[in-house]
């Protein structure tokens, strides 16, 4: 028993040992620095990371910290006031807007457009443009298969995102009319890009709504527009409005932030920000 | 006299804890109460933006997932518990409890991805389904999560069982399989009652897991007892929904009314389990 208790308080004594060794070693390294705590969009989590990498370069005493969960968190966070900066790819709602008030600014950094996506299969198959209207008729759950579209006899995997996700709220806006359009059409639903990218490479009869920086050779944009007019969410389509589905992408800065906050904002602004947004596959607000 | 009284604060606010907890459920979900009744405990109509917040589709998955996990892994699990107990030697014993009690400990998120990688394809292209994401899906990955507790604890009350009984039960000439209906479960019964229950409370409790393999739409499947389609369970939806809603709206207070149906529903689960160990 007594030899129980003496193992038990060395393995105490050291686990203290240990811990206080390691707090005051890394203490002084966090006590240093600031944080910036950065929240929301994962379609805008790419920008921001690789901004706040490079940003690191010239400001070695900051910490910068960036993390996803999408728009509506990004929003709910700097309402909250546990993040320093939100990320949110699609514009504030009305009640968003109220609850907010004049305490925030909305900063756009990027411009995006949502690239209607479907799987390698449903393009080579013959699916290669739809019409807002067929969009729409496939969310609302009117066409269910892609032989009415001229593709192969197979059920649509329709795939929908979670309610407060940006990408959702301008795809909901433009093809369905209204930003909160319900669509009963949905198969599944999804959150980020990256799982909802997953599900459509792994798929052969998949469509969704991904940001352009999302497509590769599985996850294929279509054309979207009647006939001859319809068009592929390129560049040069998004900066000259032609493509419908485009959307700024903002950050979300509370007023009277500090200047650590504000050199990174004039950063993400700046020449060498914008250079950043098109590297990452967006295109440039300037 | 320290330790005495050290002892009873501790146990005082672990039981005080409950109350706490439900309390807190039941405050923070009191404006929908207040402000929709009770109805939409059996709405099937899921749109927080048009404040409509039906529980059943959530409530049925959950229950079906459950369902699902509870008929997979129990069988197992009391298999392997019996054959653990009574056929293995005493070595083998050891690390087949071991690897058991390894499965317990991986984090739940790894099941996730594990079902994600590897159960979802599997499930696509054998059952040729539009999705893997599925009831199905859930209850399987439930099944690999619940399965070490009801083993392991299982395992526990059938060794439980004196050896004396099964001396009595040789010597009376009774063969190995009527020892075991007639002596050894009747005997373990409520041990795994127990495991059942509890391996219940973690299956309905898990998130990460079941969020990534369900599909999380909230629509009651078509028919209602078709686990081939996605669904949504009151978990995965307060995981991938929580973050969003702003502190103090309804949509708030109806996520935290699914966890307080979560809470209740457990708390029904542990009344039925049994208050006295039958001494063996």
């Amino acid at each position: 028993m007594f030899h129980r208790c003496k193992e038990a308080l060395w393995i105490g004594f050291w686990g203290a040992a240990f811990l206080s060794l390691g707090t005051a070693l890394v203490g002084p390294l966090y006590a240093a620095t600031t944080t910036i705590k950065i929240a929301g969009s994962t379609t805008l989590l790419p920008i921001l990371s690789e901004a706040a990498k490079q940003y690191r370069i010239t400001h070695p005493d900051l910490r910068l910290t960036v993390s996803g969960g999408g728009s509506g968190m990004g929003v709910a966070n700097i309402e909250r006031g546990t993040i320093d900066i939100g990320m949110a790819s699609r514009p504030l709602s009305v009640r968003e807007a109220e609850r907010l008030g004049d305490a925030t600014d909305v900063i756009p950094v990027a411009r995006d457009a949502v690239a209607i996506a479907v799987s390698k299969a449903v393009y080579e198959n013959g699916v290669t443009q739809l019409s807002l209207a067929q969009i729409a008729a496939i969310y609302r759950g009117e066409i269910r298969n892609w032989r009415e579209l001229g593709g192969l006899d197979a059920t649509i995997l329709v795939i929908d995102k979670e309610a407060s996700r940006g990408t959702r709220y301008v795809f909901a806006a433009v093809v369905l009319g209204n930003p909160h359009a319900r669509a009963p059409g949905a198969t599944i639903i999804t959150g980020s890009n990256n799982e909802e990218q997953a599900v459509i490479s792994r798929s052969d009869q998949a469509i969704g709504m991904l940001s352009n920086a999302w497509l590769n050779d599985r996850v294929r944009a279509i054309a979207v527009g009647e006939g001859d007019a319809a068009l592929l969410p390129t560049a040069e389509n998004v900066a000259r409005g032609r493509y419908l589905i485009t959307r700024d992408l903002n950050i979300l800065v509370p007023k009277g932030s500090g200047d650590e906050v504000k050199g990174f904002v004039d950063f993400l602004r700046s020449a060498q920000g914008q250079a950043i947004v098109e590297t990452v596959g967006f295109h440039s607000v300037r | 006299m320290m330790l005495r009284w050290w002892l009873s604060t501790s146990a005082l606010l672990s039981s005080l804890m409950i109350v706490l907890v439900l309390g807190f459920l039941l405050q923070s979900s009191w404006p929908l109460i207040q402000q929709q009744g009770i109805a939409f405990i059996i709405g099937d109509e899921w749109y927080p933006f048009e404040s409509l917040y039906g529980m059943l589709p959530a409530l049925m998955g959950t229950v079906w997932a459950v369902t699902l996990a509870l008929l997979i892994a129990l069988p197992c699990g009391v298999a392997a518990a019996i054959f653990c107990a009574e056929l293995l030697p005493a070595q083998l014993r050891g690390a087949m409890r071991f690897s058991m009690e390894l499965m317990a400990g991986v984090p739940s998120v790894v099941y996730g991805l594990l079902g994600m990688w590897v159960l979802l394809p599997l499930l696509e292209s054998q059952l040729e389904l539009l999705t893997g994401r599925t009831l199905l899906a859930a209850g399987l990955l439930l099944a690999l999560m619940i399965l070490p507790t009801i083993m392991v604890l299982s395992e526990d009350a059938i060794r439980a069982v004196r050896q004396s009984q099964r001396e009595a039960a040789k010597s009376l000439g009774i063969g190995w399989d009527a020892t075991l209906w007639r002596v050894l479960l009747p005997q373990a019964w409520p041990g795994i009652r127990v495991a059942t229950l509890l391996a219940t409370g973690r299956a309905m409790g898990e998130t990460v897991a079941v969020m990534l393999v369900v599909g999380s739409i909230d629509r009651i499947p078509d028919p209602f007892y078709n686990f081939l389609q996605p669904a949504q369970t009151l978990t995965s939806r307060i995981g991938r929904e929580m973050a969003e809603a702003s502190i103090g709206s309804l949509h708030w207070a109806a996520l935290l009314f699914c966890g307080l149906l979560l809470a209740l529903i457990a708390m029904g689960l542990s009344f039925m389990t049994p208050r006295k160990r039958i001494a063996a």
